[in-house]
């Protein structure tokens, strides 16, 4: 089934992260090439995984067009991690850089194991009436390569954040090293999620760690995570300290954060928004009409649309306007899944 | 006196504090929307605040609630205020900016100080020896589609060479596009309608309901002949729905057939029919359809209501629907047993009467085994005139600006992003060439080691 073998793709970026940490370590060039090895197998799977769950899909549909697997939670989640690191390989091999590898691999392990821990089907559906339209594959598949776009300006904008403040104390330091920590955390413990849980079908996330059954390991789980977040909030001289001696300045954080944003913003116009409220006018009848997912992505719009005024009219610059590419994900990601976790609206197939 | 004032209102609403201020308080009061229930009902409201608090405090916040319209944001008059500051906010920027950015294209280069350039973040010098290298630098760029300047400085030739500046002008378009869309919302508030109307299979209706709950007569009969959901094998998920429509005026059919699905429309006179629901109504009109195969294979239709009479051809059997079910399942021990209130799996209970002999029948649509019956096969087609089809009818002749100005946004866009003004400037010496550019893109530094790289080449 093309869902075990998307697994395996993305047991390969789980194992990547641990070489691209050693890489950062020790730069030697053969682990490097190790580091970006198993990344590109993982998406070599993974493309293999994708094509597997498109002849999946058409045995269904009998449609080339509507058997792209995008139409549901998994499969959104699955293609999103799929255009992240293929973005990233694209940067890697363009800058001759491996700096931020490790971050990668950690957003692309954390969601292909929230498929896991968030319950979600992944089964191949068939299509609803509502689905079966050509603009379907137009709109999400863009939007997610916007969202994939994004996703790495967040990663850089983060790590600029964190190498240029000087106040620790400062909120914006904080509030990054502890986006930092919290990843970290969330990475390791659907590892172990998934490991403990008696039957795949039942993991929750969390539940191995934060939410055990036993109080002393959620005590200690609790630790470790304000741990975590401590060890980036007070040994990120450390991480700069790697981040530099690997040739990375800030301003090359800044300009992939740019760039990302410069890149995913016109693509979410036009994909998101626009074909977004075409389609919506052929099969509901109104080309916008406030339902939340809606007026998500327009509050996600406003963000970046303030990240570009701020930089090109006010001429921010520095650590100020790549908080905003780092908030403006952290929007970014509650649009995608909060809003289908948490609120109710017309995008429901988009939920579990 | 008026003047500075006059000037101070100009300034607020052509700065891009405002615009940004105005980011933000849209998000905000956009994002309570999609928490708090919208509904011009109380109970929904109510209900979700006594989630949090007792029902005594969520009556009290519900009030606080529906002063501010945090029930009905999007349409609330602050909301309508801010889109409204937001339109004039493009509008006085453009206006103040416009002049002076085409203004400063007709103005004739000036050289720049070479202070000012060696503040540019990237700057590159090589050494060289050529006669003709001013010639070279400026084929150079004319070759990457670049508009050269030059001018002689104390310092050396000064070479400016530009591309893309007129990109500057799609910040613009993208504004307008935002304020075409803007105003085809207008218009779409103002002179068109929204609303839904359910037809029952076999009836027409002449007025749809709008979503405030008012009628909007048509001016014509929608009529639906027929409403099929076609469900994916052995499951409940419906595969499609369409509805088959006539259009009746003055008396007159005057489209028939019409097919209506989901994502395919369908509009006449400027109103325009989508697919949106649909509904299980009995009604007194609805029909029983069946055929009936007898012995020598011929093909007979029955239509019959329920609980009437009616004879199979060619015997002396009668029959009549007696029960019937939209979706018939078998629970586990054995019994019949209504799966859903969708017709999934029709089926019916035929009895039939010969010579005062009585027996009854389940015969289900889609179990050919159950149409077998003693007095030959008879199979369920459909009941006819069960259901309703769930139209959204809308009319909105903002509809064109919206497609114009979406399309204007994205090509604005993509200008603005993909096609940035590029500046290179180069001081040319005796024996050395520096190049300066004020912005870091790869890009350009890319370009600029491409030229050095011929020029040295050249030399060779």
């Amino acid at each position: 089934m093309s869902y075990q073998i998307i697994s395996i793709a993305g047991l390969f970026y789980i194992i990547a992260m641990p070489i691209y940490i050693v890489y950062l370590l020790t730069k030697n060039k053969k682990v490097g090439f190790a580091a970006t090895g198993m990344l590109s197998t993982g998406a070599l799977i993974h493309i293999y995984g994708f094509i597997q769950r498109f002849k999946e899909m058409y045995v269904i549909n009998h449609s080339i067009m509507r058997s792209i697997p995008v139409t549901n939670l998994y499969e959104s989640l699955v293609f999103f991690v799929l255009c992240m690191v293929l973005g990233y390989l694209f940067i890697e091999w363009k800058y001759k850089n491996r700096s931020f590898g490790v971050f990668v691999s950690i957003v692309a392990g954390i969601t292909i194991g929230l498929t896991d821990v968030l319950g979600i089907t992944k089964e191949v559906q068939p299509l609803v009436p509502a689905l079966k339209s050509n603009w379907l594959l137009a709109h999400v598949t863009l939007s997610f390569i916007a969202y994939a776009a994004f996703g790495i300006s967040f990663i850089t904008g983060l790590l600029h954040v964190i190498m240029e403040t000087k106040n620790k104390k400062s909120f914006k330091y904080i509030f990054s090293t502890s986006i930092l920590g919290f990843m970290l955390f969330m990475f390791l413990s659907i590892i172990f999620d998934v490991v403990s849980a008696s039957n795949p079908k039942s993991v929750k996330i969390f539940h191995s760690t934060l939410g055990n059954s036993s109080i002393v390991i959620s005590i200690f789980s609790w630790i470790a995570l304000i741990a975590m977040i401590f060890i980036f909030w007070k040994f990120s001289d450390f991480l700069i300290k790697i981040l530099k001696s690997l040739k990375i300045t800030p301003e090359f954080l800044e300009d992939v954060t740019y760039k990302g944003i410069a890149f995913g913003f016109p693509i979410f116009t036009i994909g998101g928004l626009v074909f977004g409220a075409i389609w919506a006018d052929q099969a509901w009848g109104r080309y916008w009409g406030w339902d939340p997912k809606e007026t998500w992505s327009l509050i996600t719009w406003f963000v970046y649309a303030f990240y570009l005024h701020a930089k090109f009219i006010r001429g921010w610059k520095g650590t100020k306007i790549s908080m905003i590419a780092v908030i403006g994900f952290i929007v970014t990601i509650f649009t995608y899944l909060g809003v289908n976790l948490f609120l109710s609206g017309l995008h429901s197939y988009g939920s579990m | 006196m008026l003047n500075r004032v006059n000037e101070k209102v100009w300034n607020f609403f052509a700065s891009v504090d405002l615009a940004v201020a105005l980011f933000i308080i849209i998000s905000v009061g956009a994002a309570i929307g999609t928490v708090i229930p919208q509904s011009i009902e109380p109970e929904p409201v109510i209900k979700f605040f006594s989630k949090f608090m007792s029902i005594s405090s969520a009556h009290k916040t519900y009030e606080i609630i529906s002063l501010f319209d945090l029930n009905n944001v999007y349409h609330s008059w602050w909301f309508t205020f801010l889109l409204f500051m937001f339109a004039l906010n493009l509008i006085v920027c453009s206006i103040d900016r416009l002049p002076a950015l085409i203004k400063s294209f007709k103005v004739q280069p000036q050289p720049y100080p070479v202070q000012v350039l060696d503040k540019m973040p990237i700057k590159k010098t090589i050494k060289i020896k050529d006669d003709r290298i001013l010639e070279k630098i400026k084929e150079l760029f004319k070759n990457k589609g670049f508009s050269t300047y030059f001018f002689e400085t104390q310092e050396g030739f000064q070479l400016q060479a530009k591309k893309w500046t007129k990109t500057r002008l799609a910040v613009y378009l993208t504004h307008l596009s935002i304020l075409i869309i803007l105003a085809g919302a207008l218009i779409g508030t103002f002179f068109g309608f929204r609303g839904s109307m359910n037809i029952v299979e076999g009836t027409g209706l002449n007025f749809a309901i709008s979503d405030e709950g008012k009628t909007i007569p048509l001016g014509f009969e929608v009529r639906c002949d027929k409403f099929e959901v076609e469900y994916y094998e052995n499951s409940g998920i419906p595969k499609a729905y369409k509805s088959y429509i006539r259009i009746i005026e003055n008396g007159k059919p005057v489209k028939e057939n019409t097919v209506i699905e989901v994502n395919h429309p369908f509009t006449y006179n400027g109103i325009t029919f989508y697919q949106a629901s649909y509904g299980f109504q009995p009604t007194e009109h609805a029909e029983f359809r069946f055929t009936y195969f007898d012995k020598t294979g011929k093909e007979h239709n029955i239509k019959a209501h329920f609980e009437e009479k009616f004879r199979i051809p060619e015997t002396s059997v009668t029959a009549s629907v007696i029960d019937f079910s939209p979706a018939l399942g078998i629970d586990e021990e054995g019994r019949l047993f209504n799966m859903s209130s969708e017709m999934i799996n029709p089926a019916v209970l035929v009895s039939f009467e010969e010579n005062g002999k009585k027996t009854q029948q389940w015969i289900l649509k889609k179990i050919p085994e159950t149409w077998q019956t003693p007095y030959g096969k008879l199979k369920f087609n459909e009941l006819w005139g069960a259901q309703f089809t769930g139209l959204q009818v809308r009319r909105d002749p903002g509809v064109p600006l919206i497609y114009i100005g979406s399309i204007l946004m994205c090509v604005g866009l993509f200008i603005c992003l993909f096609l940035r003004p590029v500046n290179y400037f180069a001081v040319v010496k005796k024996n050395e060439i520096t190049f300066y550019a004020p912005t870091s893109k790869g890009m350009v530094e890319k370009q600029i080691d491409e030229m050095i790289n011929k020029l040295e080449g050249d030399e060779r």
